[in-house]
C-alpha cells in the first residue's frame, strides 16, 4: 500500500494561537479515515492547510509522493485533492449547474466535464431537478449534495470532507454517509471530519482522535468505536 | 418644454450616459471583487486618452518633457485612416488596462496579502491617482488636446432630424459614443455571464477562500479584473475626448467623481446598477438647462442626494450587502 496522502510533524498557527501541532497522518489510498475530536480541536484547520488555505509553520504535506507544503492551492487541486468545505459554501448567487461547472476548473476537457454533470444528476436526482436554481435557494440537504459534486467534479483521487452532516436532519446525514460509503466503493479516497463520530467511525477504515491541535488516539474505526477512552470522551459514556 | 427639445435632451443624455456606464463599470468590478473603491480609476480615464492621443496624433505642445516631440512627422501611421484610429483606441485601452495591472500590483496587493484595513488601499489608490495626473503633467504639460476632426472618417458631422416643424441635431460623434458603449456592455455582459472565465470571476467576487478551493487562482482574477476595469476606463477616456478633447491631465477628476455618483446611484458591486445609474446620471445632466450648464456637475450629485435619501442601497443595490 502507498500513502496518498501523508503529513508528517504538522504546525499551523492562527496569529499567535497554535491551532495544530506536530501532527502526523497518513491515508492510505482507497480508504476512508475520520478526524474527530471536539470542537476547537484542528481538523478543519488540518484541511485547510492541506488545501493551502493556509500556511504551515512547520511540517510538511505530500500528496501521491509530492511535496505539496508549498504548492499553491490551484496547484493542489489540479494534483487531485478536493474538498467540501465546512458550512457547504456553495456559491449561492450561481446555478447548481455553474456552481458543478466550477467544480471541474481545472479541467479542460468540456465534453468529459459535461459527461460528469450529467451523472452527477443522475446520483444526485434532486440536484438535477434543480439544475436551473439559484443555489442559495437549496435546502442545507441538496447544498450539502451540491458541495460533494461540486468537488468531485474535479474527478480529485483525494476528496476532504469537511463536517459533512453539520446541520442536517437525521435522515439526510443517514443519505450522506450512503453517498460516502458508495464514493469509497468507487475508488476515492476519503479524509472525512466529523462531529458525529460514532457514524464516521461505523463509515470509515482508520479513524485519529484529535485533542488541541494533537493526535491523541489512532487506530483501526472498528477497535476505536468500542475503545473505552474514545467512548468516554467522544460518544458521550 | 417642447417635443424637439425634450428628444434633443434624451438623446444627448443617452449618449453620455452610455460613456458614464461603462466607466463606472470599472469601478463596479473592482468593487465587487475586493470591496473596495479605485480612486486611481479617473487618472485611468485621463491616461486612456492621452495613450490613444500619442499613437493616432503624435504631437505634443511645448510644454513638458515631451514639448514640441513630434513622434511621427509623416503623420501616424495609426491616425490617418479609420481603422487606424480603431487600433489607436483598442491599443490605448489595452494600455490602459495594463496601468490598471500595475496599480494592482504596486497599490492593492501588498497591502492585501498584509492584510491591511481595507481604508488603507483607499488612500493608496488616491496617491497612485496623484502620481499619474502628476506624471502626464511632467510629461506633456497642461495643454488642451484636440483629436482632429476626422478621426471617426469623413463622416458628416451631424445627424438632423426634422420633427414637425423644429428640428432635432444629433452629433455623428455623439452616435459613435452610444454604439461603441453598446457593444462593450454587450461584451461585457456575455464574457461576464457565459463563459469560464466569467463564472470564475463571479465565483471569487461572492467567496474567495472557496474560489481557491476549486483551483481557481483568486490573486490571477484580481489581475483580470483590474485588466478589464482599466481597459474600460482608458476606452470611455479617449470616447470622451473625441468628443470634447482632453482638457489636461486633470481631465479625469470630474469623471472620476461621477463615475462614483453613478455607481453610488445604481447600487454598489452592481453591474446592472451602474449601467442604469450612468444612463439617469446623464439625462439628468441634459436637461439642466443650458443657462445653467455650470452648474451641471452638482446635479449629478444632487440627485444622487436625493436618491439616496429614498434607496440608500441604490437603485439596484442588494438591501442587504453580503460580502464573505
Amino acid at each position: 500500500m502507498t500513502a496518498l496522502l501523508e503529513i508528517d510533524h504538522l504546525s499551523v498557527n492562527y496569529g499567535a494561537i497554535q491551532a495544530v501541532r506536530d501532527l502526523s497522518l497518513r491515508v492510505e489510498e482507497g480508504e476512508v479515515v475520520t478526524l474527530i475530536g471536539a470542537n476547537g480541536a484542528g481538523k478543519t484547520t488540518t484541511l485547510r492547510a492541506v488545501s493551502r488555505l493556509l500556511r504551515p509553520r512547520e511540517g510538511s504535506v505530500r500528496f501521491a509522493g509530492r511535496d505539496v507544503t508549498r504548492a499553491a492551492p490551484d496547484e493542489v487541486v489540479r494534483l487531485g485533492i478536493a474538498q467540501s468545505p465546512e458550512g457547504r459554501q456553495v456559491l449561492a448567487r450561481q446555478s447548481v449547474e455553474d456552481n458543478l461547472e466550477l467544480g471541474a476548473y481545472v479541467r479542460g476537457d468540456r465534453a468529459g466535464v459535461q459527461d460528469d454533470i450529467r451523472r452527477m444528476y443522475e446520483r444526485f436526482p434532486r440536484l438535477g431537478e434543480r439544475r436551473h436554481q439559484l443555489a442559495g435557494t437549496l435546502s442545507g440537504g441538496e447544498q450539502q449534495m451540491l458541495a460533494i459534486a461540486r468537488a468531485l467534479m474535479s474527478r480529485p483521487k483525494l476528496l476532504l470532507l469537511d463536517e459533512p452532516s453539520l446541520g442536517l436532519a437525521p435522515i439526510i446525514v443517514l443519505e450522506i454517509f450512503n453517498i460516502i460509503r458508495e464514493l469509497n466503493e468507487q475508488g476515492v479516497t476519503i479524509l472525512l471530519v466529523e462531529q458525529n463520530a460514532k457514524l464516521a467511525m461505523n463509515s470509515s477504515h482508520r479513524t485519529y482522535v484529535l485533542e488541541a491541535g494533537q493526535v491523541t488516539f489512532s487506530g483501526a474505526s472498528a477497535e476505536l468505536v468500542s475503545d473505552e477512552r474514545v467512548l468516554k470522551a467522544y460518544l458521550g459514556g | 418644454m417642447e417635443l424637439t427639445q425634450f428628444i434633443q435632451n434624451v438623446l444627448n443624455g443617452v449618449s453620455i450616459g452610455s460613456v458614464y456606464a461603462i466607466f463606472a463599470l470599472g469601478y463596479t468590478l473592482i468593487f465587487s471583487i475586493l470591496g473596495i473603491i479605485n480612486f486611481a480609476h479617473g487618472a485611468v480615464f485621463t491616461l486612456g486618452a492621452y495613450f490613444t492621443y500619442t499613437l493616432a496624433v503624435g504631437q505634443f505642445g511645448i510644454n513638458g518633457l515631451l514639448k514640441n516631440v513630434d513622434l511621427f512627422p509623416n503623420g501616424s501611421p495609426l491616425g490617418s485612416s479609420v481603422p487606424g484610429f480603431v487600433l489607436a483606441l483598442l491599443i490605448g485601452s489595452v494600455l490602459a488596462g495594463l496601468v490598471g495591472v500595475v496599480i494592482e500590483r504596486l497599490a492593492f496587493r501588498p497591502l492585501r496579502s498584509r492584510g491591511a484595513d481595507p481604508l488603507l488601499a483607499l488612500v493608496s489608490s488616491l496617491g497612485v491617482a496623484l502620481v499619474l495626473v502628476n506624471l502626464i503633467q511632467y510629461l506633456v504639460g497642461a495643454e488642451i488636446y484636440s483629436f482632429p476632426a476626422d478621426v471617426y472618417g469623413n463622416l458628416k458631422p451631424a445627424l438632423v432630424l426634422h420633427v414637425g416643424e423644429k428640428l432635432v441635431v444629433i452629433r455623428t460623434v455623439q452616435i459613435i459614443i452610444f454604439v461603441v458603449s453598446m457593444i462593450m456592455l454587450i461584451i461585457l455582459g456575455y464574457l461576464i455571464s457565459r463563459t469560464k472565465i466569467g463564472k470564475a470571476l463571479r465565483a471569487v467576487a461572492e467567496n474567495p477562500g472557496t474560489s481557491s478551493l476549486l483551483g481557481i487562482s483568486v490573486d490571477r482574477y484580481v489581475l483580470y479584473t483590474f485588466f478589464l476595469s482599466g481597459f474600460l476606463g482608458g476606452l470611455a477616456g479617449t470616447l470622451v475626448a473625441t468628443s470634447f478633447g482632453i482638457a489636461g491631465p486633470y481631465f479625469g477628476v470630474t469623471y472620476g467623481l461621477k463615475g462614483l455618483a453613478v455607481i453610488v446611484l445604481g447600487g454598489l458591486g452592481s453591474i446592472p446598477g451602474a449601467v442604469v445609474g450612468g444612463i439617469v446620471i446623464g439625462l439628468a445632466e441634459a436637461f439642466v438647462p443650458a443657462e445653467y450648464s455650470a452648474y451641471k456637475e452638482a446635479v449629478a450629485f444632487a440627485l444622487l442626494f436625493v436618491i439616496l435619501l429614498v434607496r440608500p442601497q441604490g437603485l439596484l443595490g442588494r438591501a442587504l450587502v453580503q460580502k464573505v
